[in-house]
């Protein structure tokens, strides 16, 4: 009995030794990691802490960028357009914010900016509504926002400063414009054009844009508008839409994708459905027509797969750059900033479109000028 | 009556023979979903035949579809399976590890030019070592292989991404759409003959090596097979990095069927899928005895009862519901509570008969 | 005298050094966040708003703990908060409901997941991890029968309550306009406290919180104790599932909007921050101080990556499962040291 207890006991104390030493080696395998993430999470930014610290400038302007995410090269491209405008040679300090697709996430960094008392707050907004209290809060604290890219739907329109991004309604009709001029110039009746539309993730601005463009163009022109359905501006989405769409239809010769993405999966559900994508409608071809302009798109617009390509223009930066400068200059901004966009294509017919009282040349897209965009 | 007895007891004994047979539960759910749409609309078995873009024959339609993306599912059932025998639990981490692989693959081919058999040889080097370190959180560690999985899943898509610096490179080599397409000429899907391949593979190394009867040992009893000779931490190892073999041939038919990645979205919950196909082959999926054919029969069905939903316009969002329902009705039913229950129940009906 | 130093060590190998290392992890990275992020951390706002924002992350945490102290897991909690979410606001903006309507929605979505889950698994004896996943599944799917497109909600009464604060004293600072701002949690935050007060209580000193403890320990000898295995087992389901139906109301409240994608990996967030807390997946250990920390720890990490100015968002995912595997394997290590001894 009492040799058993002293054996536990023992056992007890040999247990207790281990666990310091344990404890130690937690301890310091934490503090490997921690350093690890620290390290990670600062290995851009340790200079800028140290410099933070040591010139609190006042010339140099402190911006903080919320970013919906990087969900997509068109966005991607949207981001280091801003790095690039907001660079420390340009005497700028930008913090950066990814959201990951997630509104919460966005409004806790804009608290986060609030916070850091930041000098300008940009915004591009996963989704439209809901950001009244967040944006009052930036307005009391005297940060004034611009929203980038997509919209925000706020009664006060005074709680941001601008708003800079694209016309998607003006880049829809654009597209439409365009295939109404094609079909004239080529003596298609509408009646023959049978349209589908793979819409962009419902609620957001540009599929609000390009679908409402698409609706009144069809409406005017008289096109057989057969089906709309969302293909969530993903690939495999749109594959699987316009696969059921093939299945149900058997006349259709123009899609209408809202972004490259959707185009890419409706050429290969064209494609793997034994049709052929191109702009001879009138000789069983399926016409694409897309937005976006990313690299891939225009590649496929280069070789013929996609009619048209309207651009959205993500190099949004030295755009905001200038309008922050204006306002440090007492200046005063519109309320509504437009960016330029053109349409590319590789069909000649069509050289010129007019919507109201302005015309927008199509660019012929070649090699060179594929090879000279950044995006 | 004796006959007429001796008749009952004969045909209701070969009924219970069928149906204890472990492939029996996923032959019957084939069947009862393929009537099932045989009423619904005969149309869903229309096979067309035509030409596709590279003006080669290809036959279309729900089956070909079903036999199509159902070979993804056969061959990650087989790895499955001996993971689920061995191991007691199930690898969460496989769409995560697939868009790892899609990923290696896209970086060798797109960043380095590599041809296409190298980009996938790393990209199965890749995988297997993933395999790898789930095998020695599971095997070594001793964790739950559900939440050592968890690791990889959670971190699996970020990594994909960081592979290739969240650039989506596109393939450009026409060829390599063959792998998840048509080859010209043939007009089944090739991932057909991919499965075929890795299944008929499997089989040959199940029955020539020891590799299934240690398996079964280790998930059945590991102190016991320890004590007769065996390594249980080295079979469960091995099984894992068998799954990550298959996973990587998994994502070369991913990658090849949309020639690019999408990190977060490609194969996304397949693992559910996969661990629903071992499920549904009537394997435990508390480890122990096990049936690749029935995990891949299993495995077809999934990809019939999907193709099924979509037909009827069930929106893939909401698929996972209906999924769902389909897993608890199968656990529920060969839970052995449940079984026991029905069976006495089953006895005292026969019993009041015999009376 | 030995057999009181025997019991005090034994504590320390179990609940309470895994509990330290938490505690002093999260400790030491705010700091490295003060010393890395500059002027933002250091004002007390910045730590409530980790708080606002993870306040139905640290609900759910809690009842994952409670599971995973019993020897089960619950990874359906992340699809309940979204198809609770969903739900609350389709009845709040497309039926005209009201608030107190939908918090009985959301307790009601909880408790029949929880009633049907705990039943699965303690009285049919199925895998937890099999049945919270179709779980899992069934309630992301249903939420988008429920409906598909995601919307803000804008029932005035909701709002308002969404919007209300509740003023911390004595926290707040000076903004970049010289005024002084009060520090603010929102209604969730002191949910979520209360939750982890009540279930703290319970553990430590009911006798219902032993039985939890016993189960998940060692559930054969814990039925030889007496104590009705199944119903513990059900009722830890039940509990977790319906704190997933409140942590979904607070994640509602905070976010004011119901999609689809609400809550996506927060049931493997919650898995994380109670293996960080020092739960043990074997079961029988764990402690809701330590989840509590664990969720902090867990957001702070994002906090800092994401505010890093990095915009490669994985490295979030990749240090929470770096942190994840760190915690599984001093885990298995200390497990494995307790069984060989």
């Amino acid at each position: 009995m009492t040799n058993f207890k002293t054996s536990r006991y023992n056992e007890t104390i040999s247990l207790g030794d281990g666990i310091v030493k344990k404890s130690l080696l937690c301890l310091s395998l934490v503090a490997v990691c921690l350093l690890g993430v620290v390290y990670f999470g600062s290995v851009v930014k340790v200079d800028d802490a140290i410099q933070l610290e040591e010139d609190v400038t006042p010339d140099g302007i402190v911006i903080g960028f919320s970013q919906l995410g990087a969900e997509s090269d068109w966005r991607t491209a949207n981001t280091e357009s801003m790095k690039a405008a907001f660079s420390e040679e340009n005497g700028y300090e930008l913090f950066f914010d990814d959201g990951q697709q997630k509104q919460e996430n966005q409004i806790m960094a804009i608290r986060k900016f609030i916070l850091q008392e930041v000098d300008y707050i940009l915004l591009a907004p996963v989704k439209e509504t809901g950001w009244e209290t967040v944006l009052q809060e930036a307005k009391d604290a005297g940060i004034p926002v611009i929203i980038v890219d997509r919209m925000v739907d706020v009664a006060d329109e005074s709680l941001y400063v601008s708003w800079v991004g694209s016309d998607f309604e003006l880049e829809g009709a654009k597209a439409c414009e365009w295939l109404n001029t094609y079909t004239k110039v080529k003596n298609i009746p509408p009646e023959e054009i049978h349209i589908v539309n793979i819409q962009g993730t419902i609620g957001a601005s540009a599929q609000i844009g390009r679908t409402a463009s698409l609706e009144t163009a069809a409406r005017k022109n008289g096109w057989n508008l057969l089906a709309m359905k969302s293909g969530e501006y993903t690939q495999a989405k749109a594959r699987e839409v316009m696969g059921s769409f093939l299945r149900k239809y058997d006349n259709i010769n123009v899609v209408y994708c809202e972004n490259d993405n959707e185009a890419f999966g409706a050429i290969e559900a064209i494609e793997s459905a034994g049709r052929k994508v191109g702009s001879d409608i009138q000789n069983g071809e399926i016409m694409i027509l897309s937005f976006d302009t990313t690299k891939a798109g225009l590649t496929d617009t280069l070789n013929g797969k996609i009619a048209l390509d309207t651009e959205c223009n993500p190099l949004l930066g030295p755009r905001v750059e200038s309008m922050i400068q204006k306002i440090e200059n007492g200046e005063t901004i519109e309320k509504k900033v437009y960016v330029e966009e053109n349409i590319f294509s590789t069909d000649k017919s069509v050289k010129m479109i007019s919507i109201g009282n302005t015309g927008y040349p199509v660019t012929i897209i070649t090699q060179d000028i594929l090879d000279s965009r950044t995006y | 009556m004796q006959t007429k007895k001796s008749n009952y007891t004969s045909i209701s004994e070969m009924l219970g023979k069928l149906v204890k047979q472990q492939i029996f539960i996923p032959v019957a759910a084939l069947l009862l979903l393929a009537i099932f749409n045989l009423i619904a609309d005969p149309g869903f078995y229309k096979i067309s035949y035509g030409v596709n873009s590279a003006g080669s024959p290809v036959l279309s339609g729900y089956l070909m579809t079903i036999l199509d993306y159902g070979s993804e599912l056969a061959i990650l059932a087989v790895g499955m399976t001996l993971v689920t025998a061995s191991s007691g639990g199930q690898d969460i981490s496989v769409g995560a590890a697939i868009a790892i692989a899609g990923s290696v693959m896209l970086k060798f081919i797109c960043g380095m030019n590599t041809p296409v058999i190298i980009a996938f040889l790393a990209a199965c080097v890749v995988s297997m070592f993933f395999g790898a370190f789930n095998g020695v959180l599971v095997a070594h560690f001793k964790i739950q292989p559900m939440v050592a999985t968890l690791i990889l899943y959670t971190a699996g898509r970020s990594i994909a991404a960081w592979i290739n610096n969240n650039e989506l490179p596109i393939v450009s080599d026409p060829k390599f759409a063959y792998l998840g397409g048509f080859i010209p000429g043939i007009p089944i899907p090739t991932p057909f003959f991919i499965a075929a391949a890795v299944v008929i593979i499997s089989l040959l190394v199940l029955r020539f090596t020891n590799l299934g009867l240690y398996t079964q040992a280790v998930g059945i009893n590991e102190s016991s097979s320890r004590l007769n000779g065996l390594n249980p931490a080295f079979i469960k190892f091995i099984t894992f990095v068998i799954l990550g073999l298959c996973v990587a041939v998994v994502g070369l038919i991913k990658v090849s069927r949309l020639s690019t990645i999408n990190y977060s979205v490609i194969a996304k919950d397949i693992e559910m899928d996969a661990i629903l196909a071992v499920a549904l082959g009537g394997n435990a999926l508390g480890g122990g005895k096990f049936n690749l054919a029935a995990s891949i029969i299993g495995a077809y069905v999934i990809q019939f009862l999907t193709t099924t939903l979509y037909k009827f316009n069930v929106q893939s969002d909401a698929l996972p519901a209906y999924k769902a329902v389909v897993v608890i009705f199968l656990v529920v039913i060969s839970a052995p509570v449940v079984r026991d229950y029905i069976s006495s129940i089953g006895k005292k009906i026969s019993h009041k008969e015999v009376a | 005298m030995s057999s009181s130093n025997q019991s005090k060590r034994k504590k320390i190998t179990d609940s309470n050094l895994l509990l330290t290392i938490t505690i002093v992890v999260f400790f030491l990275m705010y700091i490295g966040a003060i010393l890395f992020q500059g002027k933002g951390f250091l004002k007390p706002q910045t730590f409530f708003n980790i708080l606002n924002a993870n306040a139905a992350l640290l609900i759910l945490s809690c009842g994952m703990s409670l599971v995973m102290i019993t020897g089960g897991i619950d990874i359906s909690v992340g699809g309940v908060t979204a198809l609770v979410s969903m739900c609350c606001a389709v009845y709040l903006d497309f039926h005209d409901g009201n608030v107190l309507g939908a918090v009985a929605i959301a307790l009601a979505i909880g408790l029949a997941f929880g009633i049907v889950q705990g039943f699965l698994v303690a009285y049919l004896d199925i895998q937890p991890f099999i049945v919270s996943l179709a779980g899992m599944f069934f309630a992301r799917g249903m939420t988008t029968i429920v409906n598909t497109n995601p919307f803000n909600v804008a029932n005035p009464e909701f709002v308002a309550m969404k919007d209300t604060r509740i003023v911390v004293p004595g926290m707040g600072s000076i903004n970049k306009l010289g005024k002084y701002v009060n520090a603010y949690v929102e209604i969730g935050v002191i949910v979520a406290i209360l939750v982890v007060i009540v279930l703290f209580i319970i553990l430590k000193w009911t006798r219902l919180g032993r039985y939890f403890y016993a189960v998940g320990g060692n559930s054969q000898s814990a039925l030889m104790l007496g104590i009705n295995v199944k119903r513990t087992k059900f009722l830890s389901h039940l509990i977790c599932s319906f704190l997933a139906g409140i942590g979904g109301f607070v994640y509602f409240m905070h976010v004011g909007s119901g999609a689809a994608s609400h809550a996506m990996g927060a049931e493997m967030n919650a898995i994380a921050s109670s293996i960080i807390g020092g739960t043990m997946l074997t079961g029988g250990v764990g402690n809701i101080i330590g989840t509590f920390f664990g969720v902090l720890s867990l957001s702070t990490i994002q906090n800092i990556v994401s505010s890093a100015g990095l915009d490669q968002a994985w490295w979030t995912g990749i240090t929470i499962a770096a942190m994840l595997c760190l915690f599984l394997v001093v885990q298995s290590v200390v497990m494995t040291r307790k069984n060989k001894k």
